[in-house]
């Protein structure tokens, strides 16, 4: 564990410790550089140490990603910072960009934490788990979650009453409110953007009744219900905590709607969709589930075979668009559709209802660079400067762009992303030497 | 030998072991085994915090061999490994035990059964550790070198990569011209350059580098060696002119040559000369004779001096540390008869309507027709229901919609119509779709069960389909020319594949190590894979890929010095009689005739043998050992499983 500012000089400088930050990290790190690896959130991993299985393979995200993230933790040319941002990055020159890292305090010094859990059964207050997409609580001294990295607890210190409880039992007395913020100046000769993306908050569409109705939630909260390490022991409806045997899922929601500003395929939720529905159908087997698409975009390497396996295995594809979902007493919901095989407008009942919800950008990464402009695309990803020819460029030389930060991908699009940010970072420091 | 002190942890895998075996009862069941020091069950074995623990336990206890039941080796075997090594134990004394693939999962069906058989394996593991030894792994001199197989935009790219990183690079390509199917488009999606232009700025940013050697015309003809040090012998066909060629002689021999051949170029579209350059700004600048059809008349040679037949052919060899491969695709060309495809007049496949439009301006003309509704079928060669592409392509969605929008902007007259089975403009590319319906595209569907037809009534040609769109209803365009849109299959010529013993997936793709974390690495250690010979990808995909690849093929070689593993096979010269038996068996060519001490015996290249043990049971005098794999080992492993 790289837990104090040394050094405040390094030869990359990546943003975002997600697959793309993590894998471009590891590409420089391996050919000899030293990387400063920076996430805002309190684990390394991104969105894919969440995840339940990945497609088209079905491997377990949590064994590959981990693997991955304890190569990077114990990396001798990595060092992390997480919980922490970049900001005022400017170039000085062809090889130096200078920038300021603020670590925001986790009142827990991690070297010393054994994740013993005992400040989480102490602390008395209780907020939504963000780790568990707010399917259930946890405290407010918390470890982020089983597989974080670092493992270690955090204060949450917005929620927290400074009550003291989680300090008095803390055996190793690694729980400190007097910690505060750090900031350092750093020099570094590139960098790689690898910020990753958000998720499209279906709040905005509430015909849906997301955040209304309980037994309509998102899909990587169903990531959550079926990943190895769920906060459930099964799957269930958070309504009632009944097992759904009636299961929809809505695709294309806050993608390809141009009436919510976001016209772009999000390229992901067909698939991740047609993953949880295999599932489901492996952990339910009387379980019937239904996913609801416009186009089915299966169409990568392995992706149309895994389509016609969901097919095999009996998920029921309805091709149609929903029209807006309503609430029945029982917890059930009606969806309302236009049937586009049979051309008219039907309605059916599920007692469980997934939206697929799309991709967006991560706002602001453009606020950070001071004396230069990186620009952005049309839709608010980091622009690429060269996009075919040299995607992982963008309008400021020496600063490279990796993973979902360009536009949605999934994970074998994130990790060849990051190969070419990563080699052209090298690139960059021996050409500018 | 000294009593050894075993450390074994047993992974739940998050429930994926869990669920199906009883851990806690494994973990029982060999904790009062005499070598078991301590056995312990973990959540997830390969977690940061559980390999802290491993690394605490071994030092704090002195352990001489650690076990982990967990998940397939192929996943975990070098982390654990490493976790032994951080712990000062060397790594070779680590073993490995499958219970998930080969347990949990195999027998979901019967949890009792399951464990029956985890407790088995981790038995057996646990045997072998009995015997493992600290073994040192093998240094390897890696030559900075890398071979790039293939020229298209995934090879220039990884070429000037690997330049950038001071890495000397050998590009080779089997056509005389580079830039690969990139070359023959003009217009592309979302660029305003065309495919030449992007062709050309590399080839001009690739003879700029002195660490860059571009052979065109060449092929590999055969490959010994392995990672670190791989020679290739290339095969460079001349071009039977000289490079000081007078531009004007050239142009009067290219039009006094008498043959014609169909141009592949152009998708045979249009013919060539024998003697030819497929567009003007092609590189390298040089045209070229295409022997095999040149009858010598000697026209050419009469008008341009530069002609020269008596360039030979010529063989050279290299060496080099890494190979990038980087051969890309080939359209896939339907059957006879396929929706009209060679058997009607106006059908053509989408790459030949590529080239019609980049040809032709004003308006749209095909074999001395006006054409003015153009039905353009999808998914021709890819999702196929009866036949073996079952994949889709994922850029002809794209392609098409480009092509067609291209073509109405230049031809207004004509009209678009897309028979497809569920469009697939991913991410961005759904803006090219949102255009194209707004130019008044007109949209059929179907599914896989209801493909549309081609028939030829009289003098028409009628594409139909029942179309889902508009509940089924039967409709039928009068079509002046079908467009198939052909997807991507790969290279039909694998011989270079062959000579690099590269698997290949089910699509018959090149395959990766693993699809979702290592998409450029093979199983053969040194050669990686990049673009379109892959499956099936857009340019910055394959641009993405070639510089993955070549970052990954870097890394190998950068430090000058390469190790690798020790587990291999060993001969006992005593009882070796050379029958070459071995030599046949091996599928990684490691085993060599050579001679010791005056006598003749099989020789194990340890840079190649991956110690699979194939030639072991071959060996009828019992001559041959693997590392690790000892019959004392096996055997009581053997007894620990029944
Ligand atoms: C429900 C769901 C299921 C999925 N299933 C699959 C699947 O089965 N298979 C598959 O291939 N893909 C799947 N995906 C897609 C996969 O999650 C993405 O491809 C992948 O996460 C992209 O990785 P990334 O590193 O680019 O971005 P992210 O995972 O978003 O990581 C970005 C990182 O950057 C950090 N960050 C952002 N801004 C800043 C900042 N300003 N400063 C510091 N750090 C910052 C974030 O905290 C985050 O850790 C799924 C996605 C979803 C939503
Ligand atoms: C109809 C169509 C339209 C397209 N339009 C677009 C578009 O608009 N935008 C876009 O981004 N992409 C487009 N593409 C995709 C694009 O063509 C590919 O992404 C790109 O060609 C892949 O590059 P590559 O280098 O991997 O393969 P290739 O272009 O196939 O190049 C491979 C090279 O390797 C050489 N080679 C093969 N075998 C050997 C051997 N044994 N030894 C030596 N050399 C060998 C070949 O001669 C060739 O030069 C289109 C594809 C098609 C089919
Ligand atoms: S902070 Fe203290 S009490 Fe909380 S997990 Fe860490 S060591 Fe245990
Ligand atoms: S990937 Fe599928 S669900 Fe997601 S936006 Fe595209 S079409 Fe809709
Ligand atoms: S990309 Fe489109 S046309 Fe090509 S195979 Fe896939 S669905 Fe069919
Ligand atoms: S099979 Fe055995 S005896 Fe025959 S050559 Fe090989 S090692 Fe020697």
């Amino acid at each position: 564990m790289k837990d104090s500012l040394k050094s405040s000089s390094y030869d990359a400088l990546v943003i975002g410790a997600g697959i793309a930050g993590g894998e471009a990290a590891l590409n420089l790190a391996n050919t000899g550089y030293k990387v400063l690896l920076v996430d805002k959130e309190l684990s390394v991993g991104g969105k894919m140490i969440m995840l339940s299985k990945v497609f088209p393979t079905l491997d377990c995200a949590a064994c590959i990603t981990t693997p991955k993230v304890s190569e990077i933790s114990r990396h001798p040319n990595i060092t992390i910072f997480t919980g922490s941002e970049v900001s005022n990055i400017r170039k000085i020159s062809d090889n130096e960009f200078v920038a300021k890292v603020t670590r925001k305090p986790r009142y827990v010094h991690v070297e010393d934490c054994t994740a013993c859990q005992l400040c989480e059964k102490a602390c008395p207050t209780s907020v939504r788990d963000q780790y568990q997409f707010g399917l259930i609580g946890r405290k407010a001294a918390f470890i982020p979650f089983s597989i974080c990295s670092p493992k270690a607890a955090a204060i949450d210190i917005d929620n927290c009453t400074l009550c003291g409880a989680c300090e008095r039992v803390c055996p190793t007395h690694c729980i400190d409110f007097t910690m505060e913020t750090e900031t350092n100046e750093l020099h570094v000769k590139t960098i790689v953007v690898a910020t990753g993306f958000n998720l499209f908050d279906p709040n905005n569409i509430p015909r849906y009744g997301y955040g209304k109705y309980k037994n309509v939630i998102t899909a990587m909260q169903m990531e959550r219900e079926i990943a190895p390490t769920r906060p459930f022991h099964t799957i269930l409806r958070p309504g009632d905590g009944k097992v759904p045997d009636k299961i929809a899922y809505v695709l294309c929601v806050g993608s390809r709607d141009a009436t919510v500003g976001n016209p772009i395929c999000s390229q992901i939720c067909c698939m991740y969709s047609i993953k949880q529905a295999q599932l489901l159908m492996g952990a339910l087997p009387m379980a019937d589930v239904t996913i609801y698409y416009i186009n089915i975009r299966s169409f990568g390497k392995g992706f149309e075979e895994f389509y016609q396996q969901a097919k095999g295995m009996g998920v029921n594809f309805v091709k149609g668009k929903i029209g807006r979902i309503s609430e029945k007493e029982n917890g059930n919901l009606i969806l309302r559709y236009e049937d586009i095989n049979k051309g008219k407008l039907q309605e059916a009942e599920h007692d469980m209802v997934i939206l697929s919800t799309g991709v967006l950008p991560t706002k602001g990464i453009d606020g950070l660079f001071e004396n230069e402009t990186l620009t952005l695309d049309q839709f608010s990803f980091v622009g690429q400067s060269d996009m075919l020819a040299s995607p992982a460029k963008t309008s400021i030389g020496g600063v490279f762009v990796a993973g979902a930060a360009t536009g949605p991908m999934d994970i074998p699009d994130s990790i060849l992303s990051a190969g070419a940010a990563s080699s052209e970072a090298i690139s960059y420091i021996i050409q500018h030497a | 030998m000294k009593k050894k002190k075993i450390g074994v942890y047993i992974c739940h895998c998050g429930g994926n072991i869990s669920d199906y075996v009883d851990v806690e009862k494994v973990r029982q069941a060999v904790e009062g085994e005499d070598i078991v020091f301590l056995a312990k069950t973990t959540m997830f074995a390969c977690s940061d915090a559980n390999q802290r623990e491993m690394v605490n336990d071994i030092e704090a206890n002195g352990l001489t061999s650690v076990v982990v039941a967990s998940c397939s080796p192929k996943l975990h075997l070098l982390t654990f490994r490493n976790v032994t090594q951080r712990a000062n134990l060397n790594k070779y004394t680590y073993v490995h035990a499958n219970i998930r693939e080969q347990a949990s999962w195999a027998h979901s069906d019967n949890k009792i059964g399951a464990t029956e058989k985890a407790i088995h394996l981790v038995k057996a593991a646990i045997a072998k550790a009995n015997y493992a030894e600290a073994l040192e792994t093998n240094k390897v001199k890696a030559l900075k070198s890398v071979a790039v197989i293939g020229a298209g935009v995934a090879g220039m790219k990884a070429a000037i990569s690997l330049s950038n990183k001071e890495c000397e690079v050998v590009l080779i390509e089997k056509e005389p011209f580079v830039g690969g199917r990139v070359s023959q488009w003009d217009s592309l999606s979302t660029t305003t350059e065309t495919g030449k232009e992007i062709v050309n700025r590399l080839y001009n940013d690739l003879i700029t580098r002195e660490n860059i050697t571009i052979c065109t015309n060449s092929e590999v003809i055969s490959n010994k060696g392995s990672v670190g040090n791989f020679t290739l012998k290339i095969k460079k066909t001349p071009r039977y002119i000289s490079t000081s060629f007078h531009p004007e002689d050239l142009k009067k021999a290219i039009e006094v040559c008498p043959v014609e051949v169909p141009d592949e170029f152009n998708f045979r579209l249009t013919p060539r000369k024998a003697i030819y350059k497929n567009y003007p700004g092609e590189y390298p600048q040089t045209p070229v004779i295409d022997l095999k059809n040149c009858t010598r008349c000697g026209a050419c040679e009469k008008v341009c001096p530069a002609v020269n037949f008596s360039e030979e052919e010529d063989i050279i060899e290299i060496s080099v540390g890494s190979v990038l491969m980087a051969t890309g695709f080939d359209p896939y060309t339907p059957a006879y008869g396929e929706f009209g495809y060679a058997t009607s007049e106006n059908v053509i496949t989408l790459p030949q309507f590529k080239r019609l439009i980049d040809e032709q301006s004003d308006t749209l003309v095909y074999k001395g027709k006006a054409i003015q509704n153009i039905a353009y079928i999808y998914c021709v060669g890819s999702r196929q229901a009866k036949g073996d592409n079952t994949y889709c392509s994922r850029n002809c969605c794209t392609s098409t919609i480009h092509a067609a929008l291209t073509a109405k902007n230049k031809f207004p007259d004509i009209n678009n119509f897309h028979f497809n089975r569920g469009l697939r403009t991913y991410g961005k590319q759904e803006i090219l779709y949102a255009d194209s319906l707004r130019s008044g595209d007109i949209y059929l569907q179907s599914y896989e069960d209801g493909l549309p037809t081609v028939t030829i009534e009289g003098k028409k040609t009628i594409v139909k389909i029942n179309d889902i769109l508009t509940n089924g209803k039967e409709i039928e365009v009068e079509a002046d020319l079908v467009v198939l849109v052909t997807g991507m299959v790969p290279r039909a010529d694998n011989k270079v594949g062959t000579l690099f013993k590269l698997p290949k997936g089910r699509d018959k793709f090149y395959n990766e190590i693993h699809m979702k974390l290592r998409p450029v690495e093979t199983v053969i250690d040194g050669v990686t894979i990049a673009g379109a010979c892959q499956g099936p990808k857009n340019i910055a995909e394959s641009v993405n890929s070639a510089l993955s690849a070549a970052t990954k093929s870097y890394s190998i070689i950068s430090k000058g010095e390469l190790e690798s593993e020790p587990l291999v096979a060993t001969i006992d010269p005593d009882r070796c009689t050379w029958c070459g038996a071995c030599e046949a068996a091996c599928p990684f060519d490691a085993i060599m005739k050579s001679e010791k001490e005056g006598k003749i015996i099989a020789a194990i290249n340890n840079a190649v043998c991956k110690g699979c043990g194939m030639c072991a049971p071959v060996c009828e005098p019992d001559a041959i050992n693997v590392t690790a794999c000892s019959s004392t080992e096996i055997m009581s492993m053997i007894d620990a499983l029944v």
